[in-house]
């Protein structure tokens, strides 16, 4: 992998060039376990079929009468068959899984390391449900490759091959009908996975059709009866249910007429057949045609799971292959650890910015562009305020000024130094983000405060955050007070304290440029005077990006900037807008009248 | 997470005899009744061929021994392989069978389920967790569905069980006896390897869970982590995590693969048993060769129908524990019900609440079973938080609105405002008065048809995945591409139609996830205005809007509350101004009445309410400024020693 954020020392390489040599070079990581699986699996099926040969030669003791001590000798190493096949099992099945499980916890921890190595642009883009089913599920189900997977594959194998060998020792051309056995075998195999695979994909599908449309019409139960839609919902459910239950019966077509039971029940006849000739021709003995049958009989085990393993198969290695697509996705930003590392001042200088998801040669007219021929200027120190509806491209653009993406055209300067010329780390250190959605750690508020300091934040200097940003007082109403586990497995904080937490992170981040995405809104004043104290000392002094959809505060911008659908339509202060563009004035003329009844009444301040 | 979730008790579950599950299992099957008599049927002939084979060969074996009748031989050999194809179609017709058969009753029980779920009115669904519901409706059908095949499975096994042991004691007593003798050890043995399985399971699910919570904290969090450089400790914690969850996975997975080997081991000492009581008994001549061959044969056969009996007995048991579920979903009693077929025509939109009584659920009707699962449930208590005196949300509760006028509704959290509008909307039953639409009892109207002249905007917004086009279709579907076109352009300009990423034909992804909260908000108003409403009801969002969509939205209402009986649970400054009558609300009680002005000017419970609530929505919001110098003091403060 070329760019990453965060590496450990001792990492253990990997092969990322196919699916399979990704799970080969994880096996190969603990190279005697795969030789102690082999060598048990194989001392397995000597077992089981020296079991079969130990009960022919015990018939064999009777027949010529060798006596009472003879038979219970036989029956003694029969015992001892078994026990020694069931003894390499044990052992068998420690080895594979813990390979298995081994090769789990590696790769989860791969792929977990890989996810701290990726850029904001990857993380950006992912949807967290898809990253957490590949971590999760995806990993566990690559471990299915090894066990079950690979390992019913080589029991069965040598299970269907071991007796073979067996059989070769008492008279050779038994061999015929197994042999032929195992070739229409095969065929047969080969035949129902092929129809199966598309019948089992479409019934998974359509199980999940069905799951998705239900769930949605119990998440919104409140539209389906205000609409009184019951009906209608009712019908769509049937219809998904009987589709599912339609793949359902296909399938069981499809393993009912799955053709290995039969070939294995003529086999049985053949070789029986074919063993009263021999004996009859004097060639084998009473024992030796129990032994045959015997042998044959343990056909029956390794050919039911070879009908499954397959498809177990399969699936393992579509989910080591997108397990893998994921490692190895690139990011597209690198360190550039060699460029310009200094304080900054805090102008942002945006020339004729064009910016998307597209190609690189697309012309700046291009409808799909997120951003079109953006150009403004920031003074140190000032606030701007960008206006914008949702999917305008506002937050694109404050994301070009912290490298999360790069510009397509034109350039995005920090005190006159184009970004792609900054060393990432001194950039991003010097810059701090207030998210919209304000995410919270399973710890401590303080260790979550502390999250903004660079290196180790002292107490103090984490409390006296707390303060600045108005938090010290709600934090210390807990019984825990800085201690207090606060995220999913402890308390649940509102978004009014969450935001004033983001802001003390900030504080500690001290930070020359700031990016606020203040988006969400408080349901009462009082929370909202906090807040906004809070913001206001941390935008003093910053040059500072703000997204809010508080109109007060957009009012007292220095700037403000109008997008309307990746364009800058209009950019001024606000008495310049509400002169020149209509569509900034259409934000402040149904609120008009609230300004002239407030101001009509007197004494509303708070204390 | 998942594995453990929809395993607890909920308060409409209840308790079925084993007969009664059945019995209402069975009512499932009576449209299949021929299928499962043929299925029945068709098990039993092939348990009999099953125990032929090794009967046969037995027989064939013995005529080795003694003479060698050539015809005979060769004609037990075509027996058996005429059995061997005989077995395969036979099975043929049994997994067919059965598959259409298992796949009907699922279906039919997954309508019923899911007609149940339609029926119920909100309360079910505020007490009971979505993703619960859900799962009683697909997964415990299927678990069930799985039990009616292992049931088939197991009827079969039985059989050849029955048959072998049969024809074991009609051959030869002694050794059928200890051949039999294995049949409860194998029990005993399964039994206590469940409980330990049990142990090692729960254990696994636990770690699982953890694990997969800390992965999801990584990466919804991973913003964060990187903005402030804390990748390291964050994993650190997971490869703690993560060891933890490798140790106790094998130790799950090395439990569940021992059951095989321990069973071949005692398979093992029983035939070596078998051939040595066999064998002295045929040396004696009491036993021929060939019965000697069939004993040892049969506990193959019959070990793998006693454990498949042991194995299964834990999944029929949660294969019942899932019907019983189900069954407790179609059973469970909607409290919302209609009382007569009263025919509404057209609404024209006057509501009166008289001294109308109205709490959420009794806690006493709710039944706990006590279970290990059921820890208190949290969703449910938390679902209804309205300040209650006595319980009672509404109390004596009266209100005339008549037809045409604005109505805001104001007042603090759990004041009865959301309450008023569901029960409005027929959403929850109440418990004493009267609502009269148009001077008819609410409880008389057909609901559907009522229903379907409201107009219901939620505080947040429900879309159904599908394009903007769907969904405002959704309450007519009949509605022409022109006038949902022309509705939706109807609210404020029309320009944020545009602003959409394909215009009305946008996808709006899952519940509506790629449409920002507002653009949600607009799609919910337009759904509502195409069917053109007597009563409109509005539970303004308390989330922010962005300024240009917010004053389109406000535009747009302006337009559509003129002239149509509306409710809006005000949230916004606009609202309320523009509002032809206020009423406020405390503790279900209507303290205050009046407009904007006149209320603002009494200084009473609304003049509190506006300092609360609205006063940082005005223009002339600056707070900061009035804290100057708190500001200072505070900083002053900070540099001063520390005195704590």
């Amino acid at each position: 992998m070329s760019a990453r954020e965060f590496t450990v020392a001792d990492e253990y390489h990997y092969d990322y060039r196919s699916p399979w040599r990704w799970v080969a070079s994880h096996i190969r990581r603990y190279p005697l376990l795969p030789i102690f699986f082999l060598i048990t699996t194989m001392a397995m099926a000597g077992a089981q079929s020296l079991s079969a040969v130990l009960v022919g030669r015990a018939f064999d003791t009777v027949i010529a009468n060798l006596g009472g001590v003879a038979i219970a000798s036989a029956a003694g190493l029969v015992a001892a068959s078994y026990l020694a096949y069931a003894g390499f099992d044990i052992i068998n099945t420690i080895i594979v899984r813990i390979l298995s499980q081994r090769v789990e916890r590696d790769a989860r921890d791969e792929v977990y390391l890989s996810l701290l190595g990726k850029s904001q642009t990857f993380h950006g883009r992912q949807r967290t449900g898809d990253l957490m089913a590949r971590v999760t599920n995806d990993v566990q189900q690559t471990s299915q490759l090894i066990s079950p997977g690979f390992n019913f594959v080589f029991e069965s194998v040598l299970s269907l091959l071991v007796p073979l060998i067996a059989i070769t020792t008492f008279d050779r051309e038994l061999l015929l009908v197994p042999v032929l056995f195992l070739a229409a075998l095969a065929a047969a195999l080969w035949r129902y996975n092929r129809q199966l695979r598309p019948v089992a994909g479409a019934l998974r599908e359509r199980f999940g059709v069905m799951n998705a449309g239900l769930t949605e019409a119990v998440a919104g139960i409140e539209v389906v009866k205000g609409f009184a839609q019951e009906p209608e919902e009712a019908r769509r459910f049937s219809q998904h249910a009987r589709a599912y239950r339609d793949s359902f019966v296909r399938q069981g077509r499809i393993e009912a007429r799955s053709l290995p039971l039969l070939i294995y029940g003529i086999a049985i006849g053949l070789a029986f057949t074919h063993a009263l000739i021999l004996f009859l021709g004097g060639r084998v003995t009473v024992g030796q045609v129990i032994t045959y049958m015997a042998l044959l009989n343990n056909l029956r085990m390794p050919m039911r799971f070879l009908l499954n393993v397959f498809t177990i198969i399969q699936q393992s290695i579509a989910s080591a292959r997108r397990v893998l697509g994921l490692i190895t996705t690139e990011t597209d930003l690198d360190e550039n650890a060699s460029g310009v590392a200094k304080p900054i001042v805090g102008e942002i200088n945006f020339s004729n910015v064009s910016f998307g998801y597209v190609a690189e040669d697309a012309a700046p007219a291009d409808p799909s562009l997120v951003l079109r021929d953006i150009s403004f200027c920031a003074r140190p120190g000032q606030t701007i305020a960008i206006v914008g509806q949702t999917g305008a491209g506002k937050t694109s653009l404050t994301q070009l000024v912290t490298r999360t993406f790069d510009t397509l055209a034109g350039e995005v300067c920090i005190d006159g130094i184009n970004v792609r010329d900054w060393s990432l780390d001194s950039l991003r250190s010097q810059i701090a983000t207030i998210e919209q959605d304000i995410v919270l750690f399973s710890r401590s508020i303080a260790e979550n405060i502390a999250f903004g300091a660079r290196g180790t934040a002292t107490r103090d200097q984490i409390e006296a955050a707390a303060k600045q940003a108005q938090a010290h007082d709600f934090i210390m109403s807990f019984a825990d007070g800085y201690e207090t586990i606060v995220g999913e497995r402890g308390v649940t904080l509102s978004g009014g304290q969450r935001q004033r937490i983001a802001i003390a992170r900030a504080f500690l981040a001290d930070p020359r440029i700031l990016i606020v995405d203040d988006s969400t809104s408080a349901i009462d004043s009082n929370t909202e005077d906090q807040i906004q104290r809070a913001m206001r000392r941390i935008l003093t002094g910053r040059t500072t990006l703000l997204i809010t959809h508080r109109l007060a505060q957009i009012m007292r911008a220095d700037q403000i900037l109008v997008l309307k659908q990746g364009m800058l339509v209009a950019q001024g202060s606000h008495d310049e807008l509400m002169a020149t563009s209509s569509l900034y004035r259409q934000i402040f003329v149904p609120d008009e009248r609230a300004q002239v009844t407030l101001s009509m009444v007197p004494s509303f301040g708070n204390d | 997470m998942h594995l453990t979730a929809g395993l607890g008790a909920e308060a409409y579950d209840r308790v079925y005899s084993d007969s009664q599950l059945i019995r209402r299992s069975a009512i499932y099957f009576r449209p299949h009744m021929r299928t499962v008599l043929i299925v029945t049927f068709v098990v039993v002939l092939i348990s009999l061929a099953a125990t032929a084979t090794p009967l046969l060969i037995a027989r064939g074996i013995d005529t080795l021994n003694g003479n060698r009748g050539l015809q005979l031989l060769l004609g037990l050999a075509a027996l058996v392989t005429i059995l061997g194809a005989m077995n395969w179609a036979l099975n043929l017709v049994r997994v067919q069978l059965s598959a259409q058969a298992v796949g009907d009753v699922v279906l039919a029980l997954r309508e019923d389920a899911f007609r149940a779920l339609m029926n119920h009115d909100l309360s079910f669904y505020d007490k009971y967790a979505a993703g619960r519901i859900v799962s009683r409706v697909t997964s415990d059908t299927q678990d069930f569905a799985t039990v009616i095949t292992l049931t088939v499975d197991l009827l079969s096994q039985i059989v050849l069980l029955l048959v072998i042991t049969v024809a074991m004691l009609v051959i030869n007593l002694q050794l059928a006896l200890i051949t039999l003798t294995v049949g409860p050890i194998v029990i005993l043995v399964s039994i206590g390897f469940r409980r330990v399985a049990r142990r090692a399971m729960q254990q696994s699910q636990r770690a699982q869970a953890s694990l997969n919570a800390t992965i999801h904290e990584t990466v919804s969090g991973i913003a964060v982590a990187k903005n402030f450089r804390q990748e390291a400790a964050l994993y650190s914690d997971f490869r703690e995590i993560n060891s933890l969850a490798y140790r106790v996975l094998l130790t799950r997975l090395v439990v569940f693969g021992s059951i095989h080997p321990i069973m071949h081991a005692i398979s093992g000492l029983a035939i070596a048993v078998v051939i040595f009581a066999g064998g002295s008994l045929a040396l004696n001549g009491t036993v021929s060769v060939g019965d000697w061959y069939l004993f040892v044969q049969s506990l193959s056969l019959f070990m793998m129908p006693v454990v498949t009996v042991a194995a299964f007995w834990g999944q029929f048991q949660q294969g019942l524990a899932a019907s019983e579920r189900v069954f407790a979903l179609i059973d469970a009693t909607p409290n919302v019900l209609q009382t007569a077929q009263q025919s509404v025509g057209t609404l024209r939109g006057q509501i009166t609440f008289e001294q109308v009584m109205f709490r959420y659920t009794q806690p006493e009707e709710r039944l706990i079973i006590p279970t290990a699962e059921s820890v208190p449930q949290v969703e449910a208590v938390q679902a209804n938080s309205a300040a209650t005196t006595n319980g009672w949300v509404l109390s004596n509760f009266s209100l005339a609105i008549p037809a045409g006028q604005t109505l805001a509704i104001v007042g603090h959290t759990g004041a009865g405002k959301s309450s008023l509008i569901k029960l409005i909307m027929r959403f929850y039953e109440f418990q004493g008065g009267c609502i009269q639409i148009d001077g008819h009892d609410i409880r008389q109207l057909d609901l559907a048809e009522y229903r379907r002249q409201l107009g219901l905007v939620p505080q947040s917004p429900f879309l159904f995945s599908g394009s903007v086009f769907d969904n405002i279709r959704y309450g007519r579907p009949d509605a022409s591409d022109a006038e949902v076109e022309i509705a939706a352009r109807q609210l404020g300009d029309g320009s944020w139609v545009d602003s959409l990423p394909n215009g009305l034909q946008s996808d709006v992804g899952e519940r509506g996830a790629r449409l920002s909260f507002g653009q949600r908000q607009l799609v919910a108003l337009v759904r509502v205005l195409i069917q053109n409403p007597a009563i409109l009801l509005l539970d303004e969002a308390t989330a922010s809007i962005d300024p240009l969509t917010e004053a389109q939205i406000q535009a747009g209402l302006t337009a559509v509350l003129r002239g149509r009986t509306s409710i809006v649970i005000a949230h916004r400054l606009s609202t309320v101004r523009s509002a032809d009558r206020i009423i406020v609300l405390r503790q279900g009680q209507i303290i205050e009445e009046g407009n904007h002005e006149s209320l603002l000017a009494r200084n009473g419970h609304y003049a509190e309410l506006y300092t609360t609530y609205f006063r940082h929505q005005a223009l002339n919001y600056r707070p900061w400024e009035e804290t100057e110098d708190e500001k200072t003091e505070e900083v002053e403060a900070e540099m001063l020693p520390s005195e704590v």
